[in-house]
């Protein structure tokens, strides 16, 4: 079956935090620490010849996750149907009893946690219950860039080509991140 | 969180078609998804291209509509004037005091004594200002003002040069340019229509270059554009100049289309060439004021003159200046020299585009300017007519021969004067002694410069009535408020932002909240009141909506606009502003009064002002950087807007809020030896008031230059102090002869705040 992945064009973010906002409100996630999608500002330079450029990161949903090993109790599960990675919060056991395991293995931080004493983790989902009924995920139909899509990543890699390097963004050669860029990185000339 | 959401099936929510109408550059669809009559998840546009996709303020709107801070019931001031207490009442009650003080002051007083303090917090057709315009109208008129701070100066240029707001081509238009110059425009976070970020994306991928001025590398400028130029606030006019010298000197002018589209391109090149004054505005003279390069002021003269088509976009915020119409006077001029007006892949730069959403013109109906001003005008006053200043002379200061624009030109008071005019009334030589404000659709104290001038003259006002959703620091001065609902609480229709062909019809997505009424539910209460019968507001809301867009011949259904949300207008090709008039214009002359591009306008010689001048001319003046008040004050502030906000609504909303911090902005070489460092707590003041803030450090912002997002909420201490952060503490409550808001045009100093034990921190 299908890894499932994303795109993304970092020529054209302009940081306006619309899929991010789009994130919360379709899952229901008040404003704090939880961000399934992060958006990065990356600022480089010094007056006048400056660089700024957005990176925007959910889950990469790895085609070997290291948080699935590091979870103690196998709460966290890659699909064999489309290779998105879930966590199972009635197994996970919380962040004060487990010490982030997941979240300190995961070079992207995409693990996420609330404030509340012994919070379980929770994470992008690639917007499962969207894609089961044939729609795109919340944050793609949100861009009003069209800077993110998301489908199999062979799909993503045939249209968008196989780069999988962006300013900000460190790729992991052992955990495959399931992901596409088309980069904007910082020349210092 | 609960993901309690995520088993529904769709059958039990409905999908519910609205969208944003706050005043913003925006104006996107919203589909909200409703269940149990309460909105649970809010989509965006997902039909036809273009699609109009809501930015974050849009997709926030669920955590507005629910907020905590929602006012729920009709409120009675009870402590003092922006102290902020209140007491609940009925709505009968409420409605009994407001419509008995009106006919109260009236009778006193006279209908002068009631002053509309209008906004455009509301941008739907029949709800906001509009009743209770209609209303006060019905009750024998109300003072009114003049002058909008967003655009006022450019709206004075666009009808000076063009005699026309529309100007500028079709948003997709942009992939015929060679050349894009973005002048103090950030489409990024003002939006500017839903579809113009990604065209103007797709233009820099097609190798168009886009050029950025902006004294603030700000998201267009990283993102969009190929090259940013760092410009000294409020010197753009010196810089437009400059390179019309540098395009004169080489010979590089569209001379064919000066001598048949322009009059007084002469007299303007005397004046550029220092003819006139014996000061040739070169290159190196504005290096000295803009701080932009003499060889880069060159090498944009260059590319702008030769690329052709090129697109000048001047952005409105450096015409929010003092002399700020000189600036889009000297854009506009600009781009009929070279040519670029009338023809794909160019640019009119002025006030909006040639799409007729705004200026209400009928497709294919030519527009007529009253050159006589002797149009035949009704003897009394209709409807749609403010008896207070019916028939009135115009003003000497307004383009009153030309027709069009926004501004009723028999209209007294500036905005940016309304505190002094409350302050001083008629002895102060302004036309009425105000008692009462009405206000609505607006948080005006903090949205108008100075602040605590204002405080003052709303503490003298006999009273103070507002419709509001918030606690907003205007509120607070307030002595009845009025709940309303918002847009997703009732129907309305929505026109776009400046001229792109669609519009968004807004249904109703759930009942209102609390005791919230809109404003038409709210005027005709208090007309029946008043013992008056209204033939309008007491029609059905959907005839009073099937009324307002009747003129608009261009929604072929109401009915389909309705059902999907939007109308999208389908138009054939991109259109393209005075393209008739540059085709023929015998037969199509612009609407000013020598029927030309007027580089040279008669109009305002007419007006024989120095500071008016009939071309477009650079000045200083006393609170800029080269003035003597910058060797106290040796900064210069500028106040856009950003991304989070839509002026001050919602400022509170927590998914928005942690976009962006509240900060001011500071470049290193300033903050160091300050001794400031990121997020300290600093102060900036000058006479009009102080702020106290966390400072952002950043490169972003050019030396000598700071800046403070305006639409943070006032919040004073007991000592004055604002800690809200609100930009307009420190602006100046003046404005230009033609009518600018100098909103960018502010010195001010910086300090660390460094907490004193006296103050018992």
């Amino acid at each position: 079956m299908p890894q499932m992945g994303f795109y993304f064009d970092q020529t054209r973010c302009t940081g306006c935090f619309a899929c991010a906002v789009a994130c919360k409100d379709w899952h229901d996630i008040p404003a704090g620490p939880i961000n399934w999608l992060r958006i990065k500002e990356i600022e480089k330079g010094k007056y006048p010849k400056l660089f700024l450029t957005y990176l925007v990161q959910a889950c990469n949903h790895c085609t070997d996750p290291p948080c699935i090993k590091a979870c103690p109790v196998n709460a966290i599960i890659k699909r064999e149907s489309d290779g998105v990675v879930i966590v199972n919060q009635e197994e996970c056991i919380g962040k004060n009893e487990c010490g982030f395991k997941c979240l300190k293995v995961c070079p992207w931080d995409a693990p996420q946690f609330g404030l509340e004493e012994n919070a379980k983790m929770q994470k992008c989902d690639l917007c499962l219950e969207r894609l089961e009924q044939g729609q795109q995920t919340i944050c793609v139909e949100a861009c009003p860039m069209y800077a993110l899509d998301v489908g199999p990543i062979n799909e993503l890699r045939e249209k968008y080509g196989n780069n999988v390097d962006a300013e900000g963004f460190n790729y992991s050669e052992k955990y495959k991140p399931s992901i596409v860029f088309k980069p904007r990185f910082y020349d210092k000339k | 969180m609960s993901r309690d959401n995520s088993n529904l099936s769709v059958n039990e929510v409905k999908i519910i078609k609205t969208g944003c109408c706050h005043d913003c550059g925006g104006r996107c669809v919203l589909r909200t998804h409703v269940k149990n009559g309460k909105i649970i998840r809010i989509e965006t546009d997902n039909g036809d291209e273009p699609q109009l996709r809501a930015c974050a303020r849009g997709r926030a709107y669920r955590q507005r509509i629910y907020s905590p801070e929602r006012l729920k019931y009709p409120l009675r001031r009870v402590g003092e004037r922006g102290e902020g207490k209140f007491e609940r009442i009925s709505w009968d009650e409420a409605l009994e005091i407001v419509s008995s003080k009106l006919i109260e002051i009236k009778e006193k007083y006279g209908n002068s004594a009631i002053l509309l303090v209008p906004g455009g917090g509301n941008q739907g057709m029949i709800h906001g200002i509009v009743p209770i315009v209609l209303m006060l109208h019905q009750i024998g008129g109300y003072t009114r003002m003049w002058g909008a701070p967003s655009y006022e100066g450019v709206l004075f240029a666009s009808m000076a040069t063009y005699g026309t707001m529309m100007t500028g081509n079709a948003r997709e238009d942009l992939l015929n340019s060679k050349l894009i110059i973005m002048w103090g425009w950030n489409p990024a976070n003002t939006i500017w229509d839903p579809e113009t970020n990604l065209i103007l994306a797709k233009a820099r991928e097609k190798g168009i270059k886009i050029y950025a001025i902006d004294p603030i590398f700000t998201d267009s400028a990283a993102i969009l554009a190929d090259e940013w130029i760092p410009i000294r606030p409020g010197t753009d006019t010196a810089l437009l100049i400059a390179i019309t010298y540098e395009i004169i000197t080489q010979n590089l002018q569209d001379q064919s289309f000066i001598e048949t589209y322009t009059v007084g391109f002469e007299k303007y090149k005397d004046y550029v060439l220092g003819i006139e004054d014996n000061q040739p505005k070169t290159p190196e003279w504005a290096e000295e004021i803009t701080s932009v390069p003499a060889n880069m002021i060159r090498k944009l003269a260059q590319e702008y003159a030769t690329s052709k088509p090129a697109a000048l976009i001047a952005g409105w915020g450096p015409a929010r200046t003092a002399f700020g119409e000189q600036y889009s006077r000297a854009a506009n001029v600009l781009c009929a020299i070279t040519g670029n007006i009338g023809i794909n892949g160019g640019y009119a730069s002025g006030f909006m585009r040639a799409y007729y959403s705004r200026e209400r013109i009928v497709p294919g109906e030519k527009k007529k300017t009253d050159t006589s001003n002797k149009e035949q005008k009704p003897k009394k006053p209709r409807l749609k007519d403010n008896p207070i200043d019916f028939g009135a002379p115009p003003r000497e200061d307004a383009l009153y021969k030309l027709s069009g624009g926004t501004n009723p030109a028999n209209t007294r008071i500036h905005y940016n004067d309304y505190y002094e005019a409350i302050l001083q009334g008629k002895k102060g030589g302004y036309p009425a002694d105000i008692k009462m404000a009405y206000i609505a659709g607006t948080n005006r104290l903090n949205q108008f410069s100075n602040v605590n001038k204002g405080v003052k003259a709303f503490k003298s006002l006999d009273f103070i009535i507002i419709h509001e959703q918030f606690m907003t620091p205007t509120a607070k001065f307030a002595d009845v408020i009025l709940p309303v609902n918002t847009f997703m609480e009732r129907n309305d229709v929505a026109v776009p932002w400046l001229g792109s062909p669609y519009y968004i019809y807004l249904n109703k997505a759930i009942e209102s909240l609390y005791e919230s009424k809109s404003d038409l539910e709210i005027c005709r209460e208090l007309l029946k009141r008043m013992g008056i019968k209204s033939s309008l507001l007491d029609l059905p809301e959907d005839q009073i909506l099937r009324l307002f867009i009747a003129p608009r011949k261009d929604i072929k259904s109401y009915n389909k606009m309705k059902r999907d949300g939007y109308y999208k207008v389908k138009v054939e090709e991109p259109f393209v502003a005075f393209k008739d008039q540059i085709a023929d214009l015998e037969n199509n002359p612009f609407p000013t009064l020598s029927g030309k591009i007027e580089i040279y306008c008669e109009h305002i010689a007419e007006k024989n002002n120095p500071l008016m001048p009939s071309f477009p001319q650079y000045f200083s003046h006393d609170e800029h950087y080269d003035s003597p008040k910058a060797k106290k004050y040796p900064l210069q502030l500028i106040t856009p807007h950003n991304k989070r906000r839509t002026h001050s609504t919602l400022n509170m909303i927590p998914w928005l809020e942690e976009i962006e911090p509240h900060a001011v902005w500071i470049n290193p070489v300033d903050a160091e030896p300050r001794k400031i460092k990121e997020e300290d707590l600093v102060d900036v003041y000058n006479d009009r008031g102080r702020i106290r803030i966390p400072a952002k450090v950043t490169g972003r912002v050019m030396p000598g230059v700071v800046v403070v997002y305006q639409g943070s909420w006032y919040n004073p201490n007991k000592e004055g102090v604002d800690l809200g952060g609100c930009a307009n503490v420190l602006t100046n409550d003046v404005h230009s002869p033609g009518g600018a808001f100098p909103m960018n045009s502010n010195l001010v100093q910086v300090e660390l705040y460094v907490k004193k034990q006296a103050e018992g921190f």
